[in-house]
C-alpha cells in the first residue's frame, strides 16, 4: 500500500474538509481458475499396489506435480546412505584372525586407494604371495577366499556363513579344499593369482558387492575354471544378491559347490559352462521369492 | 467533495494459459520465457500502470503490453474497453495468477484517482510509488526500487501542478507527458527520496486543487 491515501486525507484537513476520507474498498474476490491441489490424490492401482510388492525397484510412488512425494525422496536418501555407508565400511582389524583365516593383502595401501585403483586391488602384496606360497594348501579342487569387495560390512556380516556352507556342501561332494583365507582391499581378479599359486581346479572369490539403494549387505561369489592371470569376465560364473533378503548364505554354498564341481567335471567355466547339465535349483528359472522395499522413513501424511 | 477517491472499476480479468505464439510475439512477450499472458481492462490508466507495477513486484511475470486508449474511458470502444489494455506474460499460469492477484489487490486498495472539485469536474492523480517494480523502472530508466511520485491531472492544473512540485520539493523529472497524452491529460514522473516524492505530491494535489478555483488567476 502506497503513502498516498495518507497524503491525500492530510491534505483534505488541510483544505478543510472535514469529513475522513472513505476507507478502501475490500477487495473483491478474483474469480479463481480451476487450480490444481496439492498433494494430489493418490492414484489406486490394483497391479501397482501388487507389483510393488514384487521389488525393490521404484514402482508405484506417484508423484506430486512433476516431483516425487516427500517420503519418496527421504526414502531414497535414506537408502542412498545405507549403501555410502557401506561402501565406507572396513574390514575390523583382527575379524580376520578370529575367525582364523589367512591374512592376505593386496598391493592397496589404504581404502581411498582401494576406491580408486582397481588395478591394485587385483594383485597380491609381495609378503601375502609368500605367505600363500609357504602356508597354502596346494593341488586343491577348489580354493574358496573370502574378500571386502565394496561392502566389508556384507562380509562380516554373511561371509562366514557362506564360507562354512560351502565347505560342508564341497565336502559333501567329496571336492578338496583349499586353507580357508580372507583378503583385504580386493576385488574379483584377484582369484585368479591366488587360485593360480595354489593351483586350485577353481577358485571362488566371496566379496561384498557394489551396494545398490537400500542394500549394503549382499555379497556376491565369483567362480573360475582354472584360475590363471589374464582370465576375463567371460570366463567366470557368479552368483549375487547374497543377504537375508535375497539368497540364503546356506543356499548359495549349496549352489557354488554345485557349480564348482559342474566346472571341474565339464573342465570349462564362464559362458561356456552348461548349466542345464547341472540340474536342480541351478538350472531351472525359479522365480525368486518377492522381495518389498524395507521402508527407512515414516512419513505422516 | 474534494479529493474523494475515485475508485476504478475492473472491467474485465481474463486468462490465455497457454497463449499463441503470435500473440505473444504481437504484444511484446518473448515465447522462450513467457507462455501464459494475464489481461485487464480497467476504467482508469495511470491506477492500472501503477498496478501493473505493483504485480512486478510480487510475482516473476513482466508487464509486456498496456497501452490507454484515446480519449479515455468516457469515449470507450465497448462495455470492457474501459481506458486501457494491460497486459502480464509469465512461465507459467501461476505466476500470471499471482500477478493478477497483486493487480487487482492494488486496483481495489491503493491506486486511484481523486476528484479535484467539489463538482468532480476535474480529476487528478497524486500518486505516490514508495518502491517501484521493474515495470516503471523499464519505463522511467529509474533503478528498481527507487520512490516515484506519479502525477496526472488535466493539462492545465497538471502543468501549474507539476511545475509547484518540482519547486517546492527536490526532486527531478524522469519523464514528462506534456498533454495531449492518449486520455488527454498531462503527467509527470518524478524522482527523488520518498518524503520528497511525498511533499512533491502534496504541493501538486494542492496547486491543481487551487487552479481549479481560480482558473483565471
Amino acid at each position: 500500500m502506497s503513502a498516498t491515501r495518507e497524503l491525500v486525507a492530510k491534505l483534505r484537513r488541510q483544505l478543510g474538509e472535514d469529513e475522513p476520507l472513505a476507507p478502501a474498498r475490500p477487495a473483491l474476490p478474483l474469480t479463481p481458475p480451476p487450480r490444481r491441489v496439492f498433494p494430489t490424490k493418490r492414484a489406486k492401482s490394483d497391479y501397482l499396489r501388487e507389483a510393488s510388492q514384487h521389488t525393490t525397484a521404484l514402482v508405484g510412488i506417484g508423484h506430486v506435480g512433476t516431483r516425487y512425494a516427500t517420503d519418496v525422496v527421504l526414502q531414497f536418501q535414506a537408502e542412498l546412505a545405507v549403501a555410502h555407508e557401506a561402501v565406507a565400511s572396513l574390514l575390523p582389524e583382527g575379524w580376520r584372525a578370529e575367525h582364523g583365516l589367512m591374512l592376505l593383502n593386496t598391493e592397496v595401501a589404504d581404502h581411498q586407494e582401494y576406491l580408486m585403483r582397481p588395478d591394485l586391488g587385483r594383485r597380491l602384496a609381495a609378503e601375502s604371495r609368500e605367505l600363500l606360497e609357504a602356508a597354502a594348501l596346494k593341488d586343491i579342487d577348489v580354493q574358496p577366499i573370502l574378500a571386502d569387495g565394496l561392502s566389508a560390512r556384507a562380509c562380516v556380516e554373511s561371509g562366514m556363513n557362506v564360507l562354512s556352507a560351502l565347505t560342508s556342501q564341497c565336502m559333501g561332494l567329496g571336492l578338496t579344499l583349499g586353507t580357508p583365507m580372507c583378503a583385504r582391499f580386493a576385488r574379483v581378479w584377484l582369484e585368479d593369482e591366488i587360485g593360480e599359486l595354489v593351483r586350485a581346479k577353481v577358485a571362488i572369490i566371496i566379496l561384498g558387492e557394489r551396494p545398490g539403494l537400500g542394500t549394503g549387505d549382499g555379497l556376491s561369489a565369483y567362480l573360475v575354471h582354472r584360475p590363471t592371470v589374464g582370465k576375463t569376465d567371460g570366463d567366470r560364473n557368479m552368483i549375487s544378491n547374497i543377504h537375508r533378503r535375497g539368497l540364503s548364505p546356506e543356499a548359495a554354498g549349496a549352489r557354488l559347490a554345485r557349480m564348482a564341481s559342474a566346472m571341474i567335471e565339464q573342465n570349462i567355466s564362464g559362458v561356456e559352462l552348461d548349466l542345464s547339465r547341472v540340474g536342480g535349483e541351478l538350472g531351472s528359472q525359479a522365480l525368486r521369492k518377492p522381495e518389498p522395499r524395507v521402508s527407512l522413513v515414516e512419513c505422516s501424511r | 467533495m474534494i479529493l474523494e477517491p475515485i475508485r476504478p472499476a475492473i472491467l474485465s480479468v481474463r486468462r490465455i494459459h497457454n497463449a499463441h505464439e503470435s500473440v505473444l510475439v504481437g504484444y511484446g512477450a518473448d515465447p522462450s520465457r513467457h507462455t501464459s499472458l494475464g489481461l485487464v481492462t480497467c476504467d482508469q490508466d495511470d491506477s492500472t500502470y501503477v498496478a501493473l507495477d505493483e504485480a512486478t513486484k510480487h510475482a516473476p511475470v513482466e508487464v509486456v503490453f498496456a497501452r490507454s486508449f484515446y480519449a479515455g474511458a468516457s469515449f470507450s470502444s465497448g462495455r470492457l474497453s474501459g481506458e486501457i489494455l494491460g497486459v502480464l506474460a509469465g512461465a507459467g499460469p501461476a505466476e500470471v495468477e499471482t500477478g493478477l492477484r497483486a493487480l487487482v489487490g492494488c486496483l481495489e486498495h491503493d491506486a486511484c484517482f481523486y476528484h479535484g472539485d467539489e463538482r468532480g469536474e476535474i480529476a487528478l492523480f497524486p500518486h505516490v510509488v514508495s518502491s517501484i517494480g521493474h515495470y516503471l523502472a523499464h519505463e522511467s530508466g529509474l533503478p528498481v526500487g527507487s520512490s516515484m511520485a506519479y502525477l496526472v491531472a488535466p493539462p492545465m492544473e497538471g502543468t501549474i501542478g507539476i511545475d509547484r512540485a518540482l519547486k517546492e520539493a527536490n526532486v527531478r523529472v524522469a519523464k514528462l507527458f506534456p498533454p495531449p497524452t492518449e486520455t488527454n491529460f498531462t503527467a509527470a514522473w518524478l524522482a527523488g527520496e520518498l518524503s520528497e516524492c511525498e511533499a512533491a505530491a502534496s504541493a501538486f494535489a494542492e496547486a491543481v486543487i487551487q487552479v481549479g478555483r481560480e482558473p483565471r488567476a
